[in-house]
Parts: structure tokens; C-alpha cells; sequence
């Protein structure tokens, strides 16, 4: 048996370790799609070991801002996993520290740092990327606001847990019309906040097509290194919020024992892998958006998430 | 404000009619008339497959006919007509809205918004499918007003009052399965007459202006 507590930390220690590898896993399979070879699949923490052990250099000029960055987002995008349902089915002593919208200031406040720290910088693309990250996530907010609503109304609370476990109760409530808008809504809000097409190409250098990934073209070293792996978390974390609340909230474990929480590890790898092939078909299906049709896509969600409300509302969802 | 889960009918039917209203703002979206008519043929359909699922679970053997009849008409021949006279013009892309596509969603969904919570008012009760998919329908048929108010061609204008009509057929699936079959007949045919006249309609605007869109029309001329 494991204490609580332990398993609340062993939760933040599987998304952070498993991360890269997302990552890699992704690249991978859209590599083979597209009939290439690809990376390795554990190619993302060779990249990482490889960064840390690289000297670092900032722009001149910039503040302890910009170095305090990196750290300051990782670690909020790292404490994500202590209030979301990632490998138990019950709360965990930290668990009920915050809310869906907890988790939401948690996620906000890295973006805001890594933005502050680009414009820091002085560094043009730098900012463009800031700026245009901050500007399509703020119009992306209404969709998690209305999806946080659907939640609402469908538990009576806005804790992870509390819908994880209603998605679990019945097989009416996963065919639910309010379940399954929320549930591509926040699909395609996933899609936005993690640089994936249609909203931006998240493997190439060209740094017109980037959102947030040109946020960090000024970092190096251990710093970038950081930066990267709490991009990749930040992934983790919206994987496990669609997959353990609205897709499969199944295979997680029921109690402290270390034989259901290591099936509860292999049971997430296997449902990231499986949202990362989904993915990883999206990127290669469709082309980016233009920067001017991303409200579009956005539009759509929102269409989505405030229809799952209204059929909430009305008793249909 | 806690929830109860409606059973698994209920809650398969009220999906089937969200996807009504999903493919009706698919229509108000797309820029492509052609795709334009096969969303309208794919909400047919879903309609069509609604009727079969009524009929078969709650022993409504009329349904059956009705949904044979719309699945000819409405998912086969009238599309099919439409595809020739879109074909048969050089306009491939809808005249684009007179306001953007985002701000196009959000009217539509103020005005489904409103179809949804005013249905609510009136009371109805039904024996074969969830009251909540009435309001589906009243929200279905004001997004298929906007679209024929916003969009300014006349192929998009059409299939909103196409669509208007599916939203009609599953707000007479809700209040009354059991009408009389040769009404329902009557509504089914009473589209054929509407498709001819706007086939016409179609026909003639295109001579007249060369284009399919309705901006021409504005134009005063002595």
C-alpha cells in the first residue's frame, strides 16, 4: 500500500517523466505517416540531456525575469497533476486544493510568464509569438468557461474528479449530447493550446507559422531545456484532462495498492499514446489555418461548448 | 444544481437531434455551395434514420412510410436536383455573408439560443421522444432563418428553407408521431412543390444577373 500522499506525488512524477516521451511518440508516428523514418521515440529527453549540458546565454539587457521564466512555468504546469484525476479514481489529499478553474489559473500563469519573459527579450519573433499565443488564448477562454459550466451543472461541482466519476457512472452519460460537445470542445481547445494543426505547426522552423513555440527562440541551454520539457508537460496535462474526464476515465486505480497504480501507469501511457495517434493523423490530414481563420476554428468551439450548456440547460444534454 | 442522467433512449435520440443542429450550423458555415447540399442531404438522412428509431422502438408503423418517403425525397432527389443547378452555374463559392463567419455563429446561436429556452414555454409533452428535442427543433429552424437571411446566394437561401423543413420534421416527430400519415405526406410533397419553385426561381435569377448571388437585386433600376 501506498500513503496518499505518495501517490499524489507519484502522480506529478508520471506526467513529468512521461512528457517527452508524448512527445516523441507523436513525432514518431506522424513520421511513419508521412512514409519518413522519424526520431526516435525517446529522442525528446536526448534532446533535453543534450540541452543541459549546453552553456546558456541570455540577450543582452534582459532581466532576472527572463530567467526566472522557464522554472516558474514548469513548475506551474507541474503542480497541475496534484488536483486532476491522473492515476486514481478517488481525491487525493491534495486533490481538492483546486478546481477545474484552479487548474486553469495554474496553466494561465505559465503562459503569462514565459510571454513575460519573451517580451523581456526585446527579440522581434519572440514577441510576435507571445503576443499572438496570449491573443488566440484569451479568445479561447470562453470555450474552457463554458465547458467549466457544462461540468457544473452536469456534478454540481467544478472538481476534476467529481466529472470523472460521473463520465464512469453510466454508459447514457458518454453518449450524452452535453458530454460529447463538452468533450470536443475541449478537444479542439487541447488542439489550440498545444500548437497542433490547424492552429499552428508545432515541428517546423518557420517561424510565421509558429504560436507559441517562437516564445522561446531567445532561451538556451539548461533554460530552453526547461522551457521545452514544461511545453511538454503542459501537453501531458491536457491529454489526461480530456482522456480521464470526458473520454476513458477507466483503468484508473481504486486504492493505494502499487500493483493498481503501476496498471494505472501503463493504462495512461496507452491512452495518451492512443489520443497522440489521433493527433498525430490530424497533423498530417489538414493543412494549418491561416492566422485570421483561427477565430473560426475557435468559433466552432465555442459553438460546441455553449451548446452542450444549452442542452444541459434545457434537459436534453 | 444537481443532474439526473436520462436513460439511454433518451439520451441517443437527444444526440441524434443535436447532430440536426450541428449539421444546421455546418450549412450556416460552409463556404463550398456543393458541400453546402450534402450537409443538407446528411441532415435528411439523420432525420430519415430518426423516424426509423421512433417507429421501430415505440411501435409507430406509419413512421416507416414517412421515412422511406423522406429518405427518396430528401436525401436522394432533391439534393441530387440541386447539385445539377449548381453545376450548371460557373458559382462554386456561396456568396460569402454580409458579416464574418465568427460573428455569423454567434447570431445563430443567440437566435438558437433563444428557439431552445422560448420552446421550453410552451409545454409540450410527447410519448415517443424527449420534450427536449422540440427545442432542438425550434432552434434548428431559426438557425435555417438566419442562414436565409444572412447568406446573399441563392442556392445557400434554398437549402436553409430546405433545412427549415427538416427542423419542421423533427419538431412533428416530437409533438406528433402518430398524426395522420397523409399529413405528413402532404408536408413531404409540399417540399417537392417548394423545391420546383426555387429550382425555377434558381434558374431564372441566373439568366437574368449571371451570378448566384442576390447583391444584383439590390441595385435600383428604373
Amino acid at each position: 500500500m501506498l500513503a496518499p500522499g505518495a501517490v499524489n506525488a507519484l502522480q506529478v512524477i508520471t506526467v513529468v517523466a512521461i512528457a517527452p516521451g508524448v512527445s516523441g511518440w507523436i513525432s514518431q508516428f506522424e513520421a511513419r505517416l508521412q512514409g519518413r523514418c522519424g526520431p526516435r521515440i525517446l529522442q525528446p529527453y536526448y534532446d533535453l540531456g543534450k540541452l543541459f549540458r549546453k552553456e546558456s546565454l541570455a540577450p543582452e539587457g534582459a532581466s532576472w525575469v527572463f530567467l526566472a521564466a522557464p522554472g516558474v512555468a514548469f513548475v506551474a504546469y507541474a503542480l497541475v497533476p496534484l488536483l486532476i484525476p491522473v492515476l486514481t479514481s478517488y481525491g487525493l489529499p491534495l486533490g481538492y486544493q483546486g478546481d477545474i478553474l484552479g487548474g486553469g489559473f495554474l496553466l494561465s500563469l505559465g503562459a503569462f510568464v514565459v510571454a513575460v519573459a519573451a517580451a523581456d527579450t526585446g527579440a522581434p519573433y519572440a514577441q510576435i509569438g507571445a503576443s499572438r499565443a496570449i491573443t488566440f488564448a484569451a479568445i479561447g477562454e470562453p470555450v474552457v468557461l463554458f465547458i467549466t459550466f457544462a461540468v457544473a451543472i452536469v456534478t454540481g461541482t467544478d472538481l476534476p474528479y467529481a466529472e470523472a466519476a460521473a463520465t464512469r457512472a453510466s454508459a447514457a452519460q458518454l453518449i450524452r449530447p452535453g458530454h460529447i460537445l463538452a468533450g470536443i470542445a475541449l478537444f479542439m481547445v487541447l488542439l489550440a493550446e498545444t500548437d497542433r494543426i490547424p492552429v499552428a505547426t508545432h515541428s517546423s522552423t518557420i517561424e510565421l507559422g509558429m504560436l507559441g513555440e517562437a516564445r522561446e527562440f531567445e532561451h538556451s541551454g539548461p533554460y530552453l531545456a526547461v522551457l521545452k520539457w514544461g511545453g511538454q508537460v503542459k501537453q501531458v496535462v491536457f491529454f489526461v484532462l480530456l482522456l480521464n474526464l470526458f473520454v476513458v476515465p477507466w483503468g484508473l486505480a481504486t486504492d493505494g495498492n502499487l500493483v493498481s497504480v503501476v496498471i494505472a501507469i501503463v493504462t495512461l501511457v496507452a491512452k495518451c499514446a492512443g489520443l497522440g495517434v489521433v493527433i498525430a493523423v490530424i497533423d498530417c490530414g489538414f493543412g494549418k489555418l491561416r492566422l485570421f481563420k483561427i477565430t473560426e476554428f475557435v468559433s466552432a468551439a465555442f459553438l460546441l461548448s455553449v451548446l452542450a450548456v444549452f442542452t444541459l440547460l434545457i434537459g436534453a444534454g | 444544481m444537481s443532474h439526473t442522467v436520462p436513460g439511454f433512449y433518451d439520451a441517443a435520440t437527444n444526440a441524434v437531434a443535436v447532430l440536426v443542429l450541428l449539421i444546421e450550423f455546418g450549412m450556416l458555415r460552409q463556404a463550398l455551395l456543393r458541400d453546402q447540399v450534402r450537409l443538407y442531404a446528411a441532415q435528411s438522412l439523420v432525420i430519415s434514420v430518426l423516424a426509423l428509431v421512433v417507429a421501430a422502438s415505440r411501435a409507430v408503423p406509419e413512421l416507416y412510410a414517412v421515412a422511406g418517403f423522406s429518405f427518396v425525397l430528401k436525401v436522394v432527389a432533391v439534393p441530387w436536383a440541386l447539385r445539377r443547378l449548381v453545376r450548371g452555374t460557373n458559382g462554386e463559392i456561396a456568396g460569402s455573408g454580409r458579416f464574418g463567419l465568427a460573428t455569423q455563429v454567434l447570431l445563430a446561436l443567440v437566435a438558437g439560443g433563444f428557439g431552445f429556452f422560448v420552446s421550453g414555454a410552451f409545454g409540450i409533452s410527447s410519448t415517443v421522444l424527449p420534450e427536449s428535442a422540440f427545442g432542438m427543433s425550434v432552434a434548428v429552424f431559426l438557425v435555417g432563418f438566419v442562414m436565409m437571411v444572412i447568406r446573399s446566394d441563392v442556392i445557400s437561401q434554398s437549402v436553409g428553407f430546405f433545412s427549415l423543413e427538416n427542423g419542421v420534421s423533427l419538431a412533428a416527430l416530437v409533438i406528433a408521431a402518430g398524426l395522420p400519415f397523409i399529413l405528413e405526406l402532404v408536408f413531404l410533397f409540399d417540399l417537392l412543390v417548394a423545391a420546383v419553385v426555387f429550382g425555377v426561381l434558381i434558374r431564372v435569377h441566373h439568366r437574368s444577373t449571371a451570378s448566384l448571388s442576390t447583391r444584383p437585386l439590390t441595385r435600383l433600376r428604373g
